[in-house]
This record gives structure tokens, C-alpha cells and sequence, in this order.
């Protein structure tokens, strides 16, 4: 019997899209598992995310895996439906969402006692409220009668007020709602991009990102990936420079913010600078060249040391409380490490093994610190661990770089300094660098 | 006519069928489509409840599973996703079909009023699906359809009890939602397709004009084999294709009771979600719903009871009926479009 040629041309087409449906079986990629012991939960985001780096070595993959501090679907392979739901987009530790990423009394929001009040202690900085340049613009301006701060970036409020100079809350700064004058509105459109809270910066050398990824997480120069997950794009701008944070912050990163240009009052704009290229492309690095104070003074230590070796822990994140001015928690003064005439530096010696700095030196690596080792201690008792007396020296090793330095003390020197005048420009007086070398 | 018995895919079938009535533009073959569709959910929705899990934390990660990491498990649940909304257009078509072409007429009234039950069925289980992927699209569908029902008159309250099982949507509403699913809904629309299927015969085979004698041409059951063999073969490379196309929709999970703005309803309720914009609740979700599957019902009965022209596509004594069940369709597709464009 002659076969119908419908039912051969039905038969085929079958077959045809049956063969279809092995091909897309077989290429589909094979789902790479991972099951973090923190949450016991199989996640699928390596399956395309294969050579991302581990983010650090305090938060590792088997532990921590993925979705804990991202969120996101930990079970699907379609990029729409895997990302649905992640917090703060790629940036988890954006500060709208830092409490369910970071948080916990285990992570990152416990007690002052047990040094893990980060998340309340960079929430209420100057660097992320703002506070010290809204209170003295509406000041100069007559909104308001003195510098105490009455506003932030955001609505913020702290329960524990431990300073004299701190407030108890800020109220979210709205300058037209408020009817505060022109200038401080202009101030207010213009000047207000560098803050914790602030939208990523994307400026050729002053990409950065935000929440507590702003200052842990660097970016190179020109705002691109180079680290080795096989889906982020490497061409554009807008990715930190691989999926890691550190405390081993290089001072191009504080750069993002600082050292940008300079602002100004009468025109309220901000005039960023313009000596280095516009392409963001990687330069040799030239410390003295990356620091922007075309009429500053600065000594030495000030450019060839990273920010984080001299700026402690509170000055950078603050204490907890809320200031009206970065006078109020930046503290360190040439004498803090330098001493004076008649004293040499602090020290302290560790006595106990859950100490802050033995933890702090353990993550960064390029120093050896234990129990009964003696480090220099800031006039606010913060231990600096990665100073240490050492024969009687006070050796400082750099945090980023681990070059270590031997601090010169001031004592037993032919300084002229007054006992009366120990703020950090009376040093550079004498001890300035002047822009040409000289 | 072969002298030896018939296989029992053969006896199935009557051993000759009019011609006539077995040409494609006749019926378009919806019935036929219909049954292998519900085969071909059968089968997969076998499959699926290998993997599903129907409990509001495990639901939609089931479903994930089964989409991204179990082999062709993509290709199961796409090809019943699309099988089961083939199934709700090919039904409402075969009842349309049926309707025009006068196939309703004695002694087909009971087998009618049978169909509409089924298309009620096919519709409650196409719902009761689309609630089990228990995402954040799904949400109105539970939601409000669960609420809808609450409004009947007089036995709202027991009728919400009984689908959501408890006094509001929580964790036994998943599992009752599955039960009604499978055991509650497939399990009685295969009883009553292959009821449906066995009337068809008992009534006289498929509605054909009366003839005297054997006078009109007719086919060899082994003819209506095969053309039922090419239907389901383009009809199951078709699914195939739309499978391996467009996989079936599938969003971020649930977060009840948290509230969703993109939530909406499946495709073929649009018309209700239209009709609570300007009705209320009661009208939109149970009266003019069960009012219509009323009215088909009653075409049979009341609106058309003669017999004659039957099998006559646009048959002229049954115009009413034709012209009412046209204006129901109609008033069914624009609101669905007045819907989709808001």
C-alpha cells in the first residue's frame, strides 16, 4: 500500500522538532550546585557565574554561598528570573538594603562592646549623613542660626548618644520643602554627590560604588571588571574592579570621593579637577600627582602612606554617633604617631586573645600580631595594630602594600615645635612638601 | 470492510463514518485535537508530579527544579503549559463548532449539556494549574479568584472553605489546590470525556444530515485512524515547537501577603478581571459566568429545539442560537481585549 504522503510529512515533522528538543537538552549548560553550610540551601548561581572571585576571605563561598548576602533565586538559571529579587541590584550593601544583606547580631549589625556595629556606626558617619556640609552651607547662608546639624542626606536617629557635640537625630534635607535660600538649594543640586547614600559615581577615576561596597569594594580607573567571572562585560564602566572587598583599602579608592577638585562657595558648584585624562585609563602610579590640593600643604606621610594607616576605624566609619562637623571624629595629629618633645607616642600592649586587632591583622595579612605584641594607641584608645613597638622602634607596616617604615619620633630631635601648638599645620610649616619638589 | 475482529484502537471507532462529516472543514477535527490534548496533559501533568511539591515553601522551587536542572524536565512542563491552554481555545472552538453547525439538535441535547461541563472543567483546570505555580504572577489568580467565590449567594462561605482550604489562603491551600487539580477535576473530566465519547456513538456517531438508506459515501474506520494519526502528529510537533520556542512563563516566587501591582489574571479570565471593573463581584465571578454556561446549556432545550438542520454549518433554524452564542463570544473577546490594552 502506497504510504499517505501526509502522514510521512506529519511523521517528519515530529521527528524533526523531537530532534530539536534533544539539541536544546544537550547544549543546555550542566547546573553547577553549591550548598553553603550558613544556609543549607542548594544555589545554582556559579552555573553561569563560574570564576567569580570569592568575595573575601571572612566571607567565604562554602559558608556563605550567593543569595545570603544578595538575595535573589537561588534555584532558577534564567538570568531574568535568577536576579529577581537581588537587593540593591549588584550592590548589596547599599545602605537601603545594608540591614537584610549585612546584617544580624552574628554579622554586622551587633553590639558596640563586641566591635560588630559596623552597619549602625557607618550609617550615622558624617561620611554618609552629610551633616557637617549642610549645617555650616544653611549657616553661611542664614538657614539656620549655628553649625549644629539638624538635617542629613537622610532621615537617621541614634539611641545612644555617647558625645557632648553629638545630635540625637537628623531629618532627611529637602531644601525647596524647607524653604531654605537659592544658594543652599544650588548646593543641594550641585555638591551632593559624595555621600555613602549617594548614586555610584561614574567619573573616570572616581568610579566608586556605594553603602559600605564605597569604600571595601575598589574600582579601577576607568571603571571596568578584570576579574574572571566569565558573564560580567568588561568593556563597560560601572563594575568594581573584581568581586572582592577588603580592609586593605588603597587610597585610589578614598580618591573616588576625595581629591576629585574643588568646590566653590560663590559659584556653589563643584570644579573637578582637570590635570588627568578624561579616558580613565590606568596611570603609573604617582601618589604625589593623585593628591588634588593645587594650594594644600602636606608632609611625607600624607601621600606616600595609604589613608587607612594613619585614619582609624572611627574616624573613617565613624563612632555611632551623630556629628555636626568631621572635626568632631577626625582625630589623628602628626603627635599621634609622631609624639612630642616631651612624650614619645602611646602604646598598649594586647592582653586579650578576642582582641579587635588581632582579628584586623589575621584579615589583612601583612602583619603577624598576638597576644602580648604592643601597638600604638591614639589619644581615643583605638589600637593601631599594624604600628607596632618592636625593639624599641615603632614600625609601621603599610596595610595595602606591606612595606614596612620605621617611625621617626619627635623626642630627642631638634624639632621647634611650641607645646601649645601641636595640630597637624604647625608641623608642615617646616615639614611641607611643596608641589615641585622642592 | 475487513472480515477479520478489529484491534481495540480500531473497535473504538465505528467501522465506517459518513464522508461528508469527515472532512477537516466539517469539523476541523477539534473534538479529535481536544482528546489528544487531555492525553498529552495527562501524560506530562504524570510526569510533573514526579518532581512538584505542593507546599507553599517548596512549591515554586519544585517547579524551578524542574525547569533548569532536571533533564527535559523544561521540555515536560512547557509542553504542558501549552498543551493546557491549546486545550481551553481547542474546546471553546469544538463547543463553538458544535454550536453553529447544529450538532446540539436530538438526539444530542444530553451529550451537549456533557460538553458544557467539560468546558466549565477545562477552564477550572487550566485555573487550578496556573494558581500551582505559586509565583508573584499568580497571586491575583489566587487571590481574588478564591475571593470571588467567597461571594456566592447563601453557600459562599462553605464553597471558600472548601478551595482554600481554611479560613483564609495559608499553607493547606497549596495542597487543596493540587487535590482539586488532579483528583477533584482531571480525574472527572477523563470520566466525562470518555462518557462524552461514548454518546457521540450511543447517539448515532457524529451529527451528519439524514440520508435515505446507505445511499451517502462513507469511509473505512482504517481512513479515520489515519487521518486522527497525521492530526496528532502535527499536533504534537506543534506543541513540540511552541515548547522549544517559548517556555512557559514562570515569576518570582509569592510573597504573600505581600501586595503586587503586576499581578493579573490568566489569559482566558481577562474577561472577569474586565467585568470587576464595572459589575459587582458577584455578577463578574458567579452569576454572569454560570449564567452563560446556562445558556449553552439550555440551547438544546429551549432556543433551538427542532431538529431539523442539523449538521448544516450556519444552519438556518438555529439562528438564534448561533447569533446568541456568536454575541456571547464576542462580548468574551472584547473585554478581553478592553482589558489587555488598560
Amino acid at each position: 500500500m502506497k504510504p499517505d504522503r501526509r502522514l510521512v510529512f506529519a511523521a517528519l515533522a515530529l521527528a524533526i522538532a523531537v530532534a530539536f528538543a534533544f539539541a536544546r537538552q544537550v547544549t543546555m549548560p550542566t547546573a553547577k550546585s553549591i550548598t553553603p553550610t550558613l544556609t543549607g540551601q542548594p544555589e545554582l548561581c556559579l552555573t553561569c557565574h563560574d570564576g567569580i572571585e570569592e568575595i573575601s576571605a571572612s566571607h567565604p563561598q562554602d559558608a556563605f554561598g550567593c543569595v545570603i548576602c544578595h538575595g535573589g533565586n537561588a534555584l532558577a538559571l534564567d538570568a531574568d528570573l535568577a536576579h529577581a529579587g537581588m537587593r540593591g541590584g549588584k550592590n548589596p550593601s547599599d545602605f537601603s538594603v545594608v540591614e537584610a544583606s549585612c546584617g544580624g547580631s552574628e554579622c554586622h549589625s551587633g553590639s558596640a562592646e563586641d566591635q560588630r556595629d559596623h552597619i549602625h556606626r557607618s550609617t550615622t558617619s558624617i561620611q554618609a549623613t552629610y551633616a557637617g556640609a549642610i549645617a555650616q552651607v544653611r549657616r553661611s547662608f542664614g538657614a539656620q542660626p549655628d553649625g549644629v546639624a539638624l538635617y542629613g542626606v537622610y532621615a537617621v536617629g541614634d539611641d545612644h548618644v555617647r558625645s557632648a557635640s553629638a545630635v540625637p537625630s537628623l531629618a532627611e534635607f529637602d531644601p525647596v520643602a524647607l524653604g531654605d535660600p537659592q544658594p543652599v538649594v544650588d548646593f543641594a543640586a550641585n555638591c551632593m554627590r559624595c555621600h555613602l547614600f549617594a548614586e555610584p559615581s561614574a567619573q573616570p577615576y572616581g568610579y566608586r560604588s556605594t553603602g559600605c561596597a564605597a569604600c571595601h569594594t575598589p574600582y579601577a580607573s576607568d571603571g571596568r571588571y578584570r576579574g574572571g567571572d566569565p558573564v560580567i562585560d568588561k568593556t563597560q564602566p560601572g563594575h568594581a574592579a573584581a568581586h572582592r572587598m577588603t580592609t586593605a583599602i588603597p587610597y585610589t579608592t578614598c580618591n573616588a570621593c576625595h581629591n576629585r577638585g574643588n568646590y566653590s562657595l560663590r559659584q556653589m558648584a563643584f570644579l573637578p579637577r582637570t590635570d588627568l585624562p578624561s579616558s580613565g585609563e590606568p596611570l603609573p602610579e604617582d601618589r604625589l600627582r593623585d593628591y588634588y590640593q593645587p594650594i594644600g600643604q602636606f608632609t611625607l606621610c600624607e601621600w606616600k602612606l595609604d589613608c587607612v594607616d594613619c585614619h582609624t576605624s572611627s574616624e573613617a566609619m565613624g563612632d555611632g554617633d551623630l556629628y555636626s562637623s568631621k572635626l568632631d571624629i577626625q582625630y589623628i595629629q602628626c603627635r599621634t604617631c609622631h609624639g612630642t618633645l616631651t612624650e614619645p607616642p602611646t602604646t598598649a600592649t594586647i592582653t586579650d586573645a578576642n582582641d579587635v586587632e588581632l582579628r584586623r591583622a589575621r584579615l589583612n595579612g601583612n602583619t603577624t600580631l598576638q597576644v602580648g605584641d604592643t601597638v600604638l594607641l591614639t589619644e581615643r584608645g583605638e589600637k593601631m595594630g599594624a604600628i607596632q613597638l618592636v625593639d624599641g622602634k615603632l614600625v609601621q607596616t603599610m596595610k595595602v602594600t606591606g612595606e614596612q617604615l620605621e617611625i621617626p619620633l619627635v623626642k630627642g630631635t631638634a624639632c621647634e615645635q611650641k607645646p601649645d601648638e601641636q595640630e597637624s599645620r604647625y608641623c608642615h610649616e617646616c615639614h611641607a612638601y611643596e608641589r615641585d619638589g622642592s | 470492510m475487513p472480515a477479520r475482529r478489529p484491534n481495540f484502537l480500531y473497535h473504538l471507532h465505528p467501522p465506517t463514518i459518513p464522508e461528508r462529516e469527515s472532512r477537516f472543514r466539517y469539523t476541523f477535527g477539534l473534538g479529535g485535537i481536544s482528546v489528544f490534548l487531555f492525553l498529552v496533559l495527562i501524560v506530562t501533568g504524570l510526569l510533573l508530579t514526579f518532581f512538584y511539591i505542593p507546599t507553599p515553601g517548596d512549591a515554586f522551587a519544585s517547579i524551578e527544579i524542574i525547569a533548569f536542572q532536571v533533564p527535559f524536565g523544561w521540555l515536560i512542563r512547557n509542553l504542558h503549559y501549552w498543551a493546557a491552554q491549546a486545550a481551553v481555545l481547542v474546546v471553546a472552538l469544538h463547543m463553538l463548532r458544535v454550536i453553529l453547525t447544529g450538532a446540539y439538535k436530538a438526539p444530542r441535547r444530553a451529550n451537549t449539556v456533557i460538553g458544557v461541563a467539560l468546558l466549565a472543567g477545562t477552564l477550572l483546570l487550566d485555573f487550578t494549574g496556573y494558581v500551582l505555580r505559586w509565583d508573584e504572577g499568580t497571586r491575583w489568580a489566587l487571590v481574588v479568584g478564591t475571593n470571588l467565590v467567597k461571594e456566592t449567594p447563601l453557600i459562599g462561605g462553605a464553597l471558600y472553605q472548601m478551595i482554600a482550604g481554611g479560613a483564609e489562603i495559608g499553607a493547606a491551600t497549596t495542597i487543596r489546590f493540587y487535590a482539586w487539580h488532579i483528583l477533584g477535576l482531571a480525574v472527572p473530566a477523563v470520566i466525562l470525556i470518555g462518557w462524552h465519547i461514548f454518546k457521540v456513538r450511543r447517539d448515532g456517531g457524529i451529527a451528519h444530515r439524514p440520508r435515505e438508506g446507505d445511499r451517502a459515501p462513507r469511509i473505512d474506520r482504517a481512513q479515520l485512524v489515519r487521518v486522527e494519526t497525521i492530526a496528532m502528529l502535527v499536533v504534537m510537533a506543534a506543541l513540540l515547537g511552541l515548547s522549544i520556542l517559548l517556555p512557559a512563563p514562570l515569576g518570582p516566587m509569592a510573597d504573600l501577603p505581600a501586595a503586587s501591582d503586576k499581578a493579573q489574571a490568566p489569559w482566558f479570565f481577562l474577561w472577569v478581571q474586565a467585568l470587576l471593573r464595572y459589575v459587582p463581584p458577584v455578577w463578574a465571578g458567579i452569576l454572569l459566568p454560570l449564567g452563560l454556561l446556562i445558556v449553552l446549556s439550555l440551547i438544546p432545550y429551549l432556543i433551538d429545539r427542532r431538529s431539523e438542520g442539523a449538521a448544516e454549518w450556519f444552519n438556518r433554524p438555529g439562528r438564534v442560537a448561533q447569533v446568541l452564542t456568536l454575541l456571547m463570544l464576542a462580548g468574551l473577546v472584547g473585554l478581553t481585549l478592553v482589558e489587555i490594552a488598560q
